[in-house]
C-alpha cells in the first residue's frame, strides 16, 4: 500500500454491502493530504462510521481499494477504553514498554506524560479512567491512537458529549497536530463545527458522496441541503402568549456526590421553554430525575398549584408530567419490544390502551401508527422492533410518545443527541409546539445553539446550584458560556 | 454413550422405548414432563421479570411439605380436599419465595444467592421436621402420614400414574401466556425485565413488581410439589424431587422463557428422564449420561446468551 501523489490516505470506488444486502456504501471516493482537517457530514445511517472503519482497516471493503501512507487511527463516539485501568495502562496497552516479564511502570507512565505534553493533552497518567469526565476520556483515547504514531487521525462524533469549552480545546488540539503533518478527518454532524475548523468537507447521502466543498467556499445551508437531500424545515414559530402556572420548585435537594442538587428553586409556567444549561456532571440528571420523580428528594414540587409527591412517577404521568430522557436505548424504549408496546410505556394501564387490567393490543397499535405519522418515525410497521430503528427515529418514537396526551410538562434532556439535521430540526418545532399548545417545557441540556433557539428564558447549572438566569431578550453566548463554567 | 462403553444407537433405542413405547411408558414420560413442567414455568415467570430464581427446588418441597401436612389431617370431599391440598402447596411455595423476595425489594439482596441459600434451608427444614416433630407415627421413613383417598388427585388414564396434575399443568402454561401477552400486570412484569430503567420510568413499581414476581413464582413451584405430594406420593416424603426444581432452570431456557414452548422443552427432558433407567437396564449406559446431556444443554444455551452476542458486537 503506497501513498498515491502523496495522499495520507485514499479512498478509491470503495462500497460495502452488508450481509442482508444492505448497501452501507457506494462507490466513495476520499483522499487525505497530509496536515488537512476534513469534516465527513451526513445524516445518521448515510454510512459515515462504515467509511471510518474501513479506512482504518476494521472493515473490509466490498469493492474499490484504500491506499494508506501509514497508520491510520480512530477514536470512536463510544469510547474504547479499559474503564477500571490506569489512564496509562490505557495508552500503552498492547505495546506495553518490558522490563524482563514485567510492564516497566515507570518508563510507561513517563512515556505517556511526555506525549501528552507534547501535544498539550493535560491528563493525569495515574487517574482511572472510569472516574474521568466525558471530555478527559476522550483526550485518553487520542493519546491511544497518537502513540501509535498515526499518518491519519479519524474522529467519529468527537464533540458528542463535550461542553462548549472541551470543543474549543479539542479543535486547538486537532489543529496542532495538523500542523505536523497528520491528517485529520471529522465526522459531524454540526455544521459550525464544519465551517470553523476544517478546510474542506465531503458529504455522504445514502452511502454516495453527494457534495465536495472547501469550506470558504460553501455555507451551512447548503451542507445542510446536501445532507438531507433538500431544505431543512424553519423552526416552528413561537406563539405570543401569557403564561400560566405550571411547575413550582422551591429547595429542591437531592442527588450526592457531583451530581448533587444544593437547593434549588425555579419555576417553569405553562407556555414557555425554560433552559437549564450546565457543561455534563453539575446536578442536570438529579434535577430531571428528581422532576420525573424515579429518585427521592427533599424540598417541595407543585404542578399547577398541586402538590407532586415524591417517589411516585405513575403518580407523575398521571397528572400530565413527561419526560423524554436523555438515554433514550436504557431509559426511554425497550429494545426488544415492538414499537406499538413501545408507544404505550407509562399509559400501560390507562384507557384506551388497557381496561380492567387487561391490556387492548389494538388501541395501542392505533395510537402508534397515529404518533408515527404525526413525528414522521420511519418504521416498514409498528410492529417492527424498536431496535431495529435508527436512532433518529427511535428518538422521535420516544419524543412523540412524551408530546401525544397534551402534557401538562414536558422535561427534555438534550432531547436532539445523536440525532441528525431533519429528526432534529422536527423535535425542536415539536417542543415549540407543545409550549404555544400551553405546556410547561423544562429543556436541559448543554448545546447552546440548540438551547437559545428554544428557551424563552434559561438558567445556567454550575455544581449543583442555578449559578445566573437570564431572559431570551438579553441572552448572550459568551457569558452564559461563562457561567456554565462557573464564572458567573 | 459410547465414551461409556455401550453403542450409542442401542441407547438411544432404549431411551426411546423406554420414555415412548406403550402406553403405561407414555403415561410415566409425562408424569415426568408434569413434574418438571411447574418448577420450569415458576422460573420462566420470574425471569421475565429479570429474576434468577434458583430456589424453585425449595419452593417445590416446602408446596409439598404444607400439601402434606394440609392433606394429611383433612377430612373432607374429594371437591373440597383436592383444591385446599393444591391451595396449601401453592401458599407454602410463595411464602417461601416471598423471603426472598423481601430481601430483594427491601434491602436491594440478590434473589439469585437467596433463593439458592433458601434451597438448602427448606430441604434440611423439612427433613428435620419429617424425621422428628411431625414424622407419621409408625412411618418407614422421614415422611407424613398418607393422605386420605379424597385429597387424592383422580388418575386421568387408567393404570397409571398420570393424574390431574398434567392438565393442570397445561392449563396454567396458557394462563401464564395469557398474562404475559395480554394484561398490564404481564406487561409491567416484561417490561421491568427488560429494561428496568425505562419501566422505572414508565411508573411501574420496580420493587413491588420483584416481589410479586418471586412470591407468584414461588407458589408455581409450590403448587408443583403439591402436586406431587396429591398425585403420586400421596403423602410428603424428603426424597420427593430428584432435583426437578434445578433441572426447570434448563426446561425454563430450552423453552426461551415462552410458555407454550416451555411444555415441549419440558416434554423432551421428561423423555431423557423417565427413558434413562430402561437405558440403564438394557444398553448398559449409566443414567448419569441423562444429567450429562441436561448440563451440557444448560452451557450451549449459557454460551448463546452470553457469548454469541460479544461475537456478534466484536
Amino acid at each position: 500500500m503506497s501513498a498515491a501523489g502523496g495522499a495520507a490516505l485514499a479512498l478509491h470506488g470503495v462500497g460495502k454491502v452488508f450481509a442482508g444486502g444492505t448497501a452501507a456504501l457506494s462507490n466513495v471516493d476520499l483522499a487525505l493530504a497530509p496536515g488537512e482537517i476534513h469534516a465527513l457530514c451526513g445524516e445518521n445511517g448515510a454510512g459515515k462510521s462504515t467509511l471510518a472503519a474501513i479506512a482504518a482497516g476494521r472493515l473490509a471493503p466490498s469493492a474499490g481499494r484504500v491506499e494508506r501512507a501509514g497508520r491510520v487511527g480512530l477514536v470512536h463516539q463510544h469510547f474504547e477504553l479499559v474503564e477500571r485501568l490506569r489512564v496509562w495502562e490505557n495508552v500503552v496497552l498492547g505495546r506495553e514498554p518490558r522490563r524482563g516479564l514485567r510492564v516497566d511502570a515507570a518508563a510507561a507512565r513517563e512515556s505517556v506524560r511526555t506525549l501528552a505534553r507534547a501535544h498539550g493533552l493535560e491528563v493525569d497518567p495515574d487517574a482511572v479512567v472510569e472516574t474521568l469526565p466525558v471530555g478527559v476520556a476522550q483526550r485518553v483515547e487520542i493519546l491511544r491512537e497518537l502513540a501509535r504514531d498515526p499518518r491519519v487521525l479519524i474522529l467519529d462524533e468527537p464533540t458528542a458529549a463535550l461542553a462548549p469549552g472541551e470543543i474549543e480545546t479539542l479543535f486547538a488540539t486537532l489543529r496542532s497536530l495538523a500542523a505536523r503533518g497528520t491528517a485529520i478527518l471529522v465526522i459531524t454532524h454540526k455544521l459550525d463545527e464544519v465551517l470553523g475548523h476544517a478546510a474542506r468537507v465531503t458529504v455522504l447521502r445514502g452511502g454516495r458522496v453527494v457534495m465536495r466543498a472547501t469550506t470558504d467556499a460553501t455555507s451551512a445551508a447548503a451542507i445542510a441541503r446536501a445532507m438531507v437531500g433538500g431544505d431543512v424545515a424553519p423552526l416552528a414559530a413561537r406563539a405570543a402568549l401569557t403564561p400560566r402556572e405550571g411547575l413550582t420548585v422551591r429547595s429542591l435537594r437531592a442527588g450526592n456526590g457531583a451530581q448533587a442538587l444544593a437547593g434549588v428553586s425555579f419555576a417553569v409556567r405553562r407556555g414557555e421553554i425554560v433552559a437549564v444549561a450546565g457543561v455534563e456532571g453539575n446536578g442536570q440528571t438529579t434535577l430531571v430525575d428528581a422532576v420525573a420523580g424515579t429518585i427521592p428528594y427533599a424540598g417541595e414540587m407543585s404542578l399547577g398549584g398541586r402538590v407532586l409527591a415524591p417517589g411516585d412517577p405513575a403518580a407523575r404521568i398521571a397528572t400530565g408530567v413527561r419526560t423524554i430522557p436523555q438515554d433514550r436505548r436504557r431509559e426511554g424504549l425497550v429494545l426488544t419490544w415492538s414499537v406499538a408496546d413501545n408507544a404505550t410505556l407509562g399509559d400501560q394501564a390507562r384507557a384506551p390502551f388497557a381496561r380492567g387490567g387487561l391490556r387492548d393490543a389494538r388501541a395501542g397499535e392505533a395510537f402508534a401508527r397515529d404518533i408515527v405519522e404525526r413525528f414522521d418515525v420511519r418504521v416498514p410497521s409498528v410492529r417492527t422492533r424498536a431496535a431495529a430503528l435508527s436512532g433518529g427515529n427511535q428518538q422521535k418514537l420516544v419524543v412523540a410518545r412524551a408530546l401525544a396526551h397534551d402534557p401538562a410538562l414536558v422535561v427534555a434532556y438534550q432531547p436532539t443527541r445523536g440525532v441528525d439535521v431533519a429528526a432534529a430540526a422536527l423535535v425542536r418545532s415539536r417542543l415549540i409546539e407543545a409550549r404555544n399548545a400551553g405546556a410547561a417545557v423544562l429543556l436541559v441540556g448543554f448545546e447552546l445553539d440548540e438551547l437559545l433557539a428554544l428557551a424563552d428564558r434559561l438558567f445556567a447549572i454550575y455544581r449543583g446550584a442555578f449559578v445566573a438566569e437570564y431572559a431570551r431578550a438579553d441572552f448572550d453566548r459568551a457569558r452564559i458560556g461563562a457561567a456554565m463554567a462557573g464564572a458567573a | 454413550m459410547a465414551l461409556a462403553g455401550a453403542n450409542p444407537l442401542d441407547g438411544f433405542a432404549a431411551l426411546l422405548s423406554g420414555a415412548l413405547g406403550g402406553p403405561r411408558q407414555l403415561a410415566e414420560t409425562l408424569v415426568q414432563t408434569t413434574a418438571l413442567l411447574f418448577p420450569a414455568l415458576a422460573v420462566a415467570f420470574a425471569f421475565r421479570a429479570g429474576l434468577f430464581n434458583i430456589g424453585a427446588e425449595g419452593q417445590l418441597v416446602v408446596g409439598g411439605l404444607c400439601a402434606g401436612l394440609a392433606g394429611a389431617s383433612l377430612v373432607a370431599p374429594g371437591y373440597v380436599a383436592i383444591p385446599l391440598v393444591l391451595a396449601a402447596g401453592a401458599a407454602g411455595g410463595a411464602c417461601w419465595g416471598a423471603i426472598a423476595g423481601f430481601l430483594r425489594a427491601r434491602f436491594g439482596a440478590s434473589e439469585v444467592i437467596a433463593t439458592l441459600m433458601l434451597n438448602v434451608v427448606a430441604l434440611l427444614l423439612a427433613n428435620y421436621l419429617v424425621s422428628g416433630p411431625l414424622r407419621a407415627p409408625g412411618a418407614q421413613g422421614p415422611e407424613t402420614a398418607l393422605l386420605p383417598a379424597a385429597a387424592w388427585l383422580p388418575v386421568v388414564a387408567r393404570g397409571t400414574r398420570l393424574t390431574l396434575a398434567f392438565p393442570l399443568a397445561l392449563l396454567l402454561a396458557g394462563l401464564l401466556r395469557f398474562v404475559f401477552a395480554r394484561t398490564v400486570f404481564g406487561y409491567e412484569l416484561r417490561a421491568a425485565g427488560e429494561a428496568p430503567e425505562a419501566a422505572a420510568r414508565a411508573g411501574v413499581a420496580l420493587r413491588r413488581v420483584a416481589f410479586t414476581a418471586i412470591a407468584l413464582s414461588g407458589a408455581i413451584a409450590g403448587l408443583g410439589g403439591a402436586t406431587i405430594v396429591a398425585g403420586t406420593l400421596h403423602r410428603f416424603n424428603v426424597s420427593l424431587s430428584p432435583g426437578y426444581g434445578f433441572v426447570a432452570i434448563a426446561v425454563a431456557l430450552v423453552g426461551g422463557l415462552d410458555p407454550l414452548r416451555i411444555v415441549l422443552a419440558a416434554f423432551a427432558f421428561g423423555i431423557l428422564q423417565s427413558g434413562s433407567l430402561t437405558m440403564q437396564a438394557l444398553a448398559h449406559v449409566p443414567k448419569d449420561v441423562v444429567s450429562i446431556v441436561e448440563g451440557l444443554a444448560i452451557l450451549a444455551l449459557a454460551a448463546r446468551r452470553v457469548v454469541a452476542p460479544r461475537i456478534a458486537t466484536a
